[in-house]
């Protein structure tokens, strides 16, 4: 029996608060609200800007890779790659075989470790909140472990330097990252069979946050978020930096720019990066210098500028630097990818339920950290 | 302006031109728009085409439509503080179709920085024109929503702009609670919101009283006075500064 | 005493223990009490009457007990904010696990007891933390873990970051470190747990 009534109703106005265990760090969404439809979204963001770009005005070159680990906390390697890679396109100094590629060893498992953390929060915004969390950090533990015997550090690396590495890798780093990227692709397989061809996982992501690819493009989008509209797009093979063009590698894209496209380009996305660290574990000299020769203590960069762009496991990630020749950056901008995608947010959300704006959030892959700076 | 000059280092250089090779983006673009200048460079990786402010609108809609430059991406938009010579604006676009890319650049006076919108020609630059008006104070003109993104509501200054500086690390939890005290104060008296200038006023102040807080304890350090010493003396000399201004 | 007879029954008499037990307790359990306490004379000998019915009763202050209640349960608010954050999901996660110290992370602060503060704490995001401090119901301790929460980290340079979260809320353990490790907060809640034991005495703060 079905009852059919004219009902006055009013648009609710709720917040997203900066507190909630769905935002993935400290952002808030004002959602306005018609029964569970969405009807208006506004992202406010700034809970957490801390000033990188200002604090590494007054740093030396060599002190701001600290400030990139800790803006992009969840792909380290990547976003200290990008940034020393920018520095040394601005002196012209060429970087040793051997760092190049360890260099690309460590960014690919970096990229790897990102998409896994990605695996399990998407799991827990999916309603899975245990099981695919600890797989996740299992594997991630892993490869912390690994870092932590090359760097020091279980998070904020600072491996990196302007012209190759801070110091050379443990002698038994081969070994020890074919160990790890073995149990990596274990870890892989473990998420695919779990969530892939799952029943709940399609019917809750297919066709859900769709934008399409001209409007993506507009909107900025790179990575993952653009792969998943169609455009099969890649930094490290359309501008390559570093020894990519020396790599095979596929990549893969979605068809809608749905949320479940974006989940399944990340999870082949893992499998590639585990291909292209396998190559470089072969391909790489056994020994040689890890830093480019005749390098002074404190840099002097010449006067000038340069955009650096790489490809992060969230996207286009960004280092417009502006040198004038002294021993500290004039000005360092980053243009983050998390940025540029939370701005397209209201446009993915606006017509789906308040359960599925959870879901696109969490398809974004954002990290407060990049987005606020 | 003077401690701007004084945060500048001994031997600033400035940019080298150096015109780009025949038959790079810049010569497309001068092809597209005749009337426009450009001043070419050769960067690192790109072009780097500076032009008039005004002009801005025109270059960047015929960069988005124009067949043969196709630039429908905007990788960034930054601002710059070039201190005297004014604020730089600039662009960087890149072309999924023909696969090049083009830094593009624009220097507005300081004292009145305003430029037109191009949010738009491409929506990613809503954002990126939030953040840079909130950071450095350029206005864009005809932008839908110039509230400030990542800063509070009428916060009076721009951090990024060279002559604001860094916080002073405040060494006891007073300090925090006597900043916040005043503007709750003035709230609670039922002011109106201050203007620009007398925010900049009160900041201006606060830092020469940090100031001259720094140097006296430097000095109470260096008789080496006892730590109780050491706060009467710091309160007399923020007593003289104060009887002073 | 209105019923005599009941008085009588349960009425001890010292100078013979075992016949006073006999009057009142089960053969069955006597002879229960008798394997498991070996001793001739009742070690209980003057002592209270459960304690010879009951030997295995243990007697304490009521604040030991709520304290121990409350170290062994402790709920943090899931109130991750910067890089901090990651480690502390790390260390929630199997390899350092803290859900054998009883810790469970819960999203709300109405029913969370202790606040672990991971991350910068900016000047915009301050007046929700001072907020959701007060949310929480007392007993609450706070955890500053890291750098940025303890005094601003490598970003008190900047003027709109906080620079310490206790400048805004009372802090019991800090953690220092950037970030700390899984290990560096486990030790942050087994001290916070060591200080809940010794500050037993003041129930309800």
């Amino acid at each position: 029996m079905t009852i059919e009534r004219e009902l006055d109703t009013i648009d609710v106005n709720f917040n997203v608060g900066p507190q909630h265990p769905a935002t993935h760090g400290v952002f808030r969404m004002v959602l306005t609200v018609d029964g569970e439809l969405v009807v208006d979204l506004e992202p406010v963001i700034g809970y957490l800007h801390r000033g990188a770009e200002k604090l590494s005005e007054n740093c030396d070159y060599r002190q701001a890779i600290g400030f990139q680990d800790r803006t992009e906390y969840l792909a380290q390697f990547n976003a200290e790659l990008c940034y020393v890679i920018a520095v040394e396109k601005l002196m012209g100094l060429e970087v040793p075989e051997r760092a190049e590629y360890i260099r690309v060893i460590l960014t690919e498992l970096n990229r790897i470790a990102s998409h896994l953390m990605f695996m399990g929060a998407f799991s827990a915004d999916l309603g899975v909140f245990g099981t695919l969390f600890m797989y996740a950090f299992r594997e991630r533990e892993r490869m912390q472990d690994l870092f932590e015997e090359i760097s020091g550090d279980r998070m904020m690396y600072s491996y990196f330097r302007v012209g190759g590495l801070a110091w050379d890798v443990p002698q038994d780093f081969v070994e020890r990252t074919r160990w790890v990227v073995k149990q990596a692709r274990q870890g892989i397989a473990d998420i695919d069979g779990l969530l892939t061809r799952n029943e709940v996982t399609m019917a809750r992501t297919r066709g859900i946050g769709v934008m399409p690819a001209d409007q993506a493009i507009d909107w900025g989008f790179s990575g993952p978020m653009l792969r998943a509209t169609g455009v099969r797009h890649d930094l490290r093979r359309a501008e390559p930096y570093s020894i990519y063009d020396r790599l095979e590698f596929d990549i893969p894209v979605g068809t809608q720019g749905d949320v479940y496209d974006r989940y399944t380009v990340r999870l082949e996305e893992m499998r590639q990066s585990a291909r292209i660290v396998e190559q470089c574990l072969d391909q790489m000299p056994k020994d040689g210098p890890v830093v480019a020769p005749g390098l002074k203590r404190v840099l002097r960069p010449p006067a000038g500028e340069v955009y650096m762009r790489t490809e992060n496991p969230r996207g286009e990630y960004g280092i417009y630097l502006v040198s004038k020749g002294t021993d500290k950056p004039y000005r360092l901008k980053i243009r983050s990818p998390s940025f540029c995608h939370l701005a397209a947010l209201r446009d993915m959300v606006v017509g789906h339920y308040v359960a599925d704006a959870v879901i696109i959030l969490g398809s974004v892959d954002i990290v407060l950290c990049e987005v606020d700076r | 302006m003077s401690a701007a000059q004084e945060r500048r280092e001994p031997g600033v250089k400035e940019t080298p031109i150096v015109p780009p090779p025949p038959g790079s983006v810049a010569d497309t673009f001068k092809a597209a728009l005749p009337d426009v200048e450009f001043v070419a460079n050769q960067g690192v990786l790109d072009v780097i085409l500076t032009v008039a402010p005004q002009d801005v609108p025109r270059v960047m809609r015929a960069a988005k439509d124009d067949p043969r430059l196709a630039f429908d991406f905007l990788r960034c938009l930054s601002g710059v503080d070039q201190m005297e010579q004014g604020l730089e604006v600039v662009y960087h676009l890149y072309s999924f179709k023909h696969a090049h890319n083009v830094t593009i650049k624009t220097l507005l006076p300081a004292d009145d920085p305003q430029i037109p919108t191009i949010s738009t020609v491409w929506n990613g630059a809503l954002w990126h024109e939030r953040e840079a008006h909130e950071m450095f104070g350029i206005v864009f003109q005809g932008h839908p929503d110039l509230r400030p993104l990542l800063l509070e509501e009428d916060l009076g200054y721009h951090p990024l702009l060279k002559s604001h500086p860094l916080a002073e690390i405040e060494e006891s939890q007073e300090d925090f609670l006597r900043e916040e005290a005043p503007a709750a104060a003035a709230t609670a008296a039922g002011a109106p919101p201050a203007p620009v200038d007398e925010r900049a006023a009160k900041i201006a102040l606060a830092q020469k009283k940090a100031e001259a807080m720094k140097k006296a304890r430097e000095e109470a350090r260096a008789k080496g006075l006892s730590p109780e010493d050491e706060k009467a003396f710091v309160q007399e000399a923020l007593k003289t500064l104060e009887e002073g201004s | 005493m209105a019923d005599d007879t009941k008085a009588e029954e349960f009425h001890v008499v010292h100078d013979d223990p075992a016949r006073a037990i006999s009057d009142v307790v089960p053969a069955e359990l006597r002879r229960r009490i008798k394997e498991l306490s070996p001793v001739e004379t009742d070690p209980n000998q003057g002592k209270a009457l459960y304690r010879r019915i009951l030997p295995g009763v243990l007697q304490m202050h009521a604040d030991t007990v709520i304290a121990l209640a409350r170290k062994s349960s402790l709920w943090p608010l899931t109130f991750g904010l910067a890089c901090c954050a990651i480690e502390m999901i790390s260390t929630h996660m199997a390899n350092h696990d803290l859900d054998r110290f009883g810790i469970l992370p819960w999203p709300s602060p109405r029913q969370a007891d202790v606040m672990v503060v991971s991350g910068t704490v900016t000047k915009k995001m301050a007046p929700a933390v001072k907020l959701l401090y007060e949310q929480m119901p007392s007993p609450k301790w706070v955890i500053s873990m890291g750098a940025c929460a303890t005094n601003g980290g490598p970003y008190t340079r900047y003027d709109r970051v906080l620079q310490g979260v206790d400048k805004i809320i009372p802090v019991d353990v800090y953690v220092s470190g950037c970030p700390p490790r899984p290990e560096a907060l486990m030790d942050a809640f087994i001290q916070l747990q060591k200080k809940i034991m010794e500050e037993r005495g003041k129930i309800g703060r």
